[in-house]
């Protein structure tokens, strides 16, 4: 069977090494670059003690073709899925070769073991090489910019790739197994893939664990670690409750003055809506008001620590999911009559 | 022949009409609460007269998952001709019905003329929809980021998506035609797509029309009007050669160009370098190197193409994505034509 599955995917195999050959290409030579480019600095602002301001957006790091790579990069998983995936099990059925297959000695169990087990591991391995290379070209822009975090930085790096490979090959031969047919089984791909990978970085990833708060005074200034996500902050009055408004005259701590309480209020002087603001005199008698009224403000944010931890929560979610599908896929093979 | 495109697609219309019709719901009922919150905006910055400092960064108009849905319109050409274009011809030699289909009444031609036509009408007309409400939808974000001309966001509104569905399908025609088996024509269409659209967008698309470059007296700013395409900014010296800038600019820092470059004193002739001494620059200081560096001749400048040429480029772009089109499908009635039954 293993024989057999090679012979099948022989050719597959071939052009998908050379396109993985090409991707590399492109990314180790702009990487090298960009590394290149990226000591240069830091020997350059060692040397006169200024390596502080280098994240503050002065630098321009990279070639725009890797970082198209990179993008690309997003899409990788979906294609084995529609290429590899899909047709699996569906055009088996539609060139009835599955009638062939499955009236010889081996089981029909087996025979979608086989071809299942061998794929997904090479979904993994796609997966996995584009994502070490992609992960290694990061490596400046990430120390840079503290970015890996974010939305679509994080999903181009690390282990998620290789999950999001192996669901969208998954889900592709599930689609094919239940659908039976190739073309429906590729759109079912390319929406559900889609689906799930922005339901789920866009409404669960950041509730994976629940956000760090850190209270501080209405004087402060608070950062997060750099890297961190904020979910969330701003000046909340005594009972807790978040003080809202976004565009006004004077700002004081990001809200415009009239979402103040008047006492506070009437110690802004006229003059604080002039080009310069209010004067530092004002800002304190403001701020001593305020936090005898018992405002605070609050930041909530996901510390960059729990990197890994969100990368195995989601590898871990998209694994299960391919195993739920990989699990209908044998149930509908087992079922069917040949 | 009509007839028979209409009984092979009927079902895949349906769920295309039902995926565009819940696309545009999203759309519609997202735009109009961030077109009022728009106008709610407008209003309170122009009473208390802080337009000016309206900003992406203090305005967040509409949802970010329905921006997300947004961005991935860029996918619908592609889509459009994987699952329509490539299956079109190669489905048909796969499962041989081609044989039955080329020995009816109806010439070759004519079946794949009527076939052919009613396909790239519809992803044309797909591909309108989709544009029309995006760009109704980022209306707003139009006016407030004035980026319509930016990479990314020029690709998803107005006229090229028409000109991208139309190409992507015909492509995915032809490459059923050549290759004769759907997922190697899906991979070709795929990978032909993106090359295709990312040689234009990268190398080609700035250069059109020749780009305008302003140049401006250091110490002062300049922005190009409304939503221009900004393609670099820098500075020059008195013989018109750009200054070599150094990849990052710590140390004191002169004059401001658009996007924020400004000109490393480091860089400047060992004559003012003299003026701004170590460390920080003074007010006097720095009105002292900024004369003298213009007295050396350095002016800064920014090369953009302006916002009113906008939808000259609009133009250009689905002009050329059409007449690849219209030269695959040339390629794939010559396949057919050709072609022993």
């Amino acid at each position: 069977m293993t024989w057999l599955t090679w012979r099948q995917y022989r050719a597959q195999a071939a052009v998908a090494s050379l396109v993985l050959a090409a991707f590399a290409t492109v990314l180790l030579v702009t990487g090298f670059q960009m590394a290149a480019q990226w000591h240069t600095l830091l020997a350059g602002c060692t040397a006169n003690g200024t390596c502080g301001n280098l994240h503050q957006g002065a630098v321009s790091l990279g070639s725009p073709l890797g970082w198209d790579f990179a993008v690309l990069s997003l899409m990788a998983p979906a294609l084995f899925g529609v290429l590899v995936g899909a047709p699996l099990v569906a055009h088996e059925f539609e060139t009835r070769t599955c009638d062939f297959a499955w009236v010889q000695s081996i089981t029909r169990t087996r025979w979608l073991a086989v071809k299942v087990g061998w794929l997904l591991l090479a979904a993994a391995i796609w997966g996995g090489v584009i994502a070490a290379l992609v992960t290694w070209w990061s490596g400046p822009r990430n120390a840079a910019f503290a970015d890996a975090f974010q939305a679509n930085y994080f999903d181009q790096q690390g282990l998620v790739p290789v999950a999001y490979s192996v669901f969208a090959t998954a889900l592709g031969i599930a689609a094919g197994a239940t659908a039976r047919r190739t073309l429906p089984a590729v759109a079912i791909v390319i929406g559900g893939f889609i689906g799930m990978r922005l339901w789920v970085s866009q409404d669960l990833r950041m509730h994976f664990m629940a956000p760090v708060t850190t209270f501080y005074g209405v004087a402060a200034n608070f950062n997060p670690p750099a890297g961190s996500i904020n979910t969330g902050g701003g000046l909340i009055n005594k009972a807790g409750q978040l003080v809202t408004g976004s565009v006004g005259n004077v700002m004081i701590d990001g809200v415009p003055s009239t979402s103040l309480p008047a006492a506070c209020r009437q110690l802004i002087p006229a003059s604080a809506s002039g080009p310069n603001g209010p004067s530092r005199a004002t800002l304190n008698a403001v701020y001593g008001c305020l936090q005898k009224a018992g405002y605070r403000q609050f930041i909530s944010y996901q510390p960059i620590s729990r990197y890994w931890a969100f990368q195995g929560i989601e590898t871990g979610i998209y694994l299960a999911v391919a195993a739920a599908l990989i699990a209908i896929t044998f149930y509908a093979v087992r079922r069917r009559d040949a | 022949m009509s007839w028979v495109v209409w009984r092979q697609y009927r079902a895949a219309a349906a769920i295309t009409a039902a995926l565009v019709a819940a696309f545009a719901a999203l759309i519609v009922v997202t735009g109009v609460q961030a077109a009022s919150q728009w106008h709610s905006s407008l209003a309170a910055c122009t009473a208390s007269r802080t337009c000016g400092t309206l900003s992406s960064s203090t305005l967040f108009l509409g949802s970010h998952a329905i921006g997300f849905l947004v961005i991935l319109t860029l996918g619908v050409p592609a889509v459009l001709g994987i699952l329509a274009g490539a299956p079109l011809l190669a489905h048909e030699f796969e499962t041989g019905t081609n044989q039955y289909a080329w020995t009816q009444s109806v010439t070759r031609r004519r079946w794949l003329a009527v076939k052919a036509g009613w396909l790239l009408l519809a992803a044309a007309a797909i591909g309108g929809i989709v544009s029309a409400l995006v760009t109704w939808w980022s209306g707003p974000n139009n006016a407030l980021q004035a980026n319509a001309f930016n990479p990314g966001r020029f690709d998803i509104m107005g006229i090229v998506p028409v000109g991208y569905a139309v190409f992507a399908t015909a492509l995915g025609i032809t490459a059923g035609a050549l290759m004769r088996r759907t997922l190697p024509a899906i991979a070709v269409t795929l990978a032909g797509f993106i090359a295709v659209r990312a040689v234009i967008f990268i190398e080609l698309r700035r250069s059109f029309m020749t780009a305008v470059t302003s140049y401006f007296p250091i110490g002062s700013g300049f922005t190009p009007a409304g939503s221009a395409w900004q393609l670099g900014a820098g500075f020059v010296g008195a013989n018109g050669q750009p200054l070599i800038l150094p990849l990052s600019t710590n140390g004191a820092v002169i004059g401001g160009a658009a996007g924020g470059v400004g000109l490393p004193v480091s860089s400047l002739p060992a004559a003012c370098q003299q003026l701004a001494g170590n460390g920080r620059l003074g007010r006097a200081a720095y009105h002292a190197v900024v004369s003298c560096a213009q007295a050396h001749g350095i002016r800064g400048y920014v090369t953009y193409q302006p916002a009113s040429r906008y939808w000259a480029f609009q133009g250009i772009e689905t002009g050329i994505f059409l007449l690849l089109a219209a030269a695959l499908v040339a390629v794939a009635f010559a396949v057919v034509s050709r072609r022993d039954a």
